[in-house]
């Protein structure tokens, strides 16, 4: 693993020059969008300039980290990332009721706890065990996988409620319980959250080669070593994209009722 | 008739207050008064349950029996919270509370899943799920309430075979109706009955129907009573919200207005009807 990573330094580095033409070229898209007026030059300027602070911060955090080398830093900086997950998911996700952040926050937590203990330490095996290199970026690449699904999920599922109203109102008055009434709803959701998570492990390796295969590559490692790093990573993202999924359904769709198992017309 | 057969359900301290929205200038006192037509207790009204604001009491203390053959028609002018009774009684409104009891037990001493399959609520809307009308009319067999009693063990209820659906098709006037089709590609009247029919076959011991001939014809309306009058019949308590004239199945009329409920002498059911509307 050590190798991979000490890679990085050696093969192409980007230096201040390969930043600034990314940031012409993408100007340069802006000013075409503006001259057509498609209307996206501000937004688009605007994330590119957030991700390069974004990026460049994380990457000056990580190194750190990993400079100290110290379990507690690195498990207080997974925390702050997931804390943050939190904060975005919630943003992210539409018209979903308020008070879901203990909810969310519990999906998250259970999804990074069982990547470190089952992933990371069963199939990666990094020495020292808490190697905040592997630690840190994997919980990032989930997170991010994580927080985009349980978001749509969230959003489909509470606007699928809303749409399903009558046919909610009906499942309860023949004894349904709010489990069976929301189910509908519950499998769309986990459904629809599933949709791109699913579709970019099916089709990577065909025409696409995903980031994190790319780059080992690009640093100079075995490709064959990349794909199954690779492997591993996309699959295991998916099985606890799928895991969150679930179980922030199991865990939001209560809500939607009251103690005595009404429908929540206005939640 | 209702000396000899036994009380089915009993009612008592039926009390509805709906939170106002946060907007609207609190009420100077909580005296129950009708101040514009809206469906069901959780409407788009009530938009923050946590605001504790006074609230509009729709009705306050209501106690009645109902016995089982009884037909009780209910009426009243639109907004006095006809729907939101029926709601009421079958525990699925979020802002109304009531002491019930149902052959002699409390609706506390099972799940509200129990209570709500023994008294059934008909929404006015008919909304049927499912590929065929056999899929939509079983569904209710499907849920764990026909399945598993309240202490979890498995209970052999009879799911109604083809033939038996059928029968009561017919004998209900649905002949029209067949199994196979989507139940989507049915009118409106046919959906309203299939409805009906779906709930009837659960054997419910009270059905509660809320203006389910509402937007259909004579022809349809008459055909819904008939299902109705067939279930009483056989020992079903039945509450039913209508806004057409009586149809002279009814034997009991209630009136509910200004957040009281009267019972109407039988000769005196017509004419106030009359005035109801």
């Amino acid at each position: 693993m050590n190798d991979v990573v000490s890679a990085n330094a050696g093969a192409y580095p980007i230096d201040g020059w390969g930043l600034l033409i990314t940031v012409i070229l993408v100007a340069v898209a802006a000013g075409m969008s503006f001259v057509m007026k498609l209307g996206v030059e501000r937004r688009m300027l605007w994330a590119t300039l957030r991700s390069l602070v974004q990026l460049l911060a994380m990457g000056y955090i990580i190194r750190f980290v990993i400079a100290w080398n110290n379990p507690w830093i690195c498990f207080a900086l997974i925390a702050v990332m997931i804390v943050a997950a939190v904060q975005i998911t919630l943003t992210r996700a539409s018209n979903i009721p308020k008070g879901l952040a203990p909810q969310v926050f519990l999906t998250l937590l259970v999804c990074v706890i069982l990547q470190i203990s089952v992933v990371i330490e069963l199939i990666v095996r990094p020495k020292p065990w808490y190697a905040p290199a592997v630690l840190v970026t994997m919980a990032g690449m989930l997170l991010g996988n994580v927080v985009a699904a349980t978001a749509v999920a969230m959003s489909r599922f509470f606007s699928d409620m809303k749409s399903r109203r009558y046919e909610v109102e009906m499942l309860l008055a023949l004894g349904a319980t709010p489990f069976e009434a929301a189910k509908p709803s519950i499998v769309s959701s986990v459904k629809m959250g599933m949709i791109p998570t699913i579709s970019q492990l099916a089709s990577s390796g065909i025409v696409l080669i995903p980031g994190m295969m790319a780059g080992q590559v690009i640093a100079g490692a075995d490709p064959l070593t990349a794909a199954k790093y690779q492997f591993v990573v996309l699959a295991v993202i998916s099985a606890l994209t799928l895991i969150a999924d679930s179980l922030i359904m199991v865990l939001v769709y209560r809500t939607s009722f009251t103690a005595l198992d009404q429908y929540r017309a206005e939640s | 008739m209702n000396t000899v057969t036994p009380i089915v359900l009993e009612a008592a301290h039926v009390t509805c207050t709906v939170p106002q929205p946060a907007h609207a200038a609190p009420a100077k006192s909580p005296r129950p008064r009708a101040v514009r037509p809206w469906r069901r207790g959780a409407s788009g009204d009530a938009r923050s349950e946590s605001h504790a604001a006074p609230g509009k009491t729709v009705f306050r203390d209501l106690s009645f029996t109902v016995h089982g053959g009884d037909i009780v028609d209910l009426i009243g002018p639109s907004g006095s919270g006809k729907s939101t009774l029926l709601t009421t009684l079958a525990l699925l409104n979020p802002h109304a509370t009531a002491t019930l009891t149902l052959d002699g037990t409390d609706s506390a001493a099972m799940t509200p899943e129990r209570w709500r399959r023994l008294v059934a609520y008909l929404p006015q809307r008919p909304t049927l799920i499912g590929e065929t009308v056999r899929d939509a009319i079983t569904l209710p067999f499907t849920l764990k309430v026909h399945q598993r009693d309240d202490a979890g063990a498995a209970v052999r209820e009879p799911v109604p075979d083809e033939g038996m659906i059928r029968r009561t098709l017919d004998r209900v006037g649905c002949d029209d109706i067949e199994l196979e089709r989507p139940p989507q590609d049915l009118s409106v009247g046919q959906q309203a009955r299939v409805c009906m029919l779906r709930t009837l076959l659960t054997k419910p011991r009270v059905m509660l129907a809320d203006e389910v001939d509402a937007g259909l014809d004579d022809e349809n309306a008459d055909r819904v009573a008939d299902i109705l009058a067939y279930a009483a019949h056989q020992g079903m308590a039945i509450i039913r919200v209508r806004h057409r004239p009586a149809d002279g199945r009814a034997t009991r009329t209630w009136r509910l207005a200004d957040g009281t409920l009267t019972e109407l002498a039988a000769h005196d059911a017509h004419s106030n009807e009359e005035v109801a509307r």
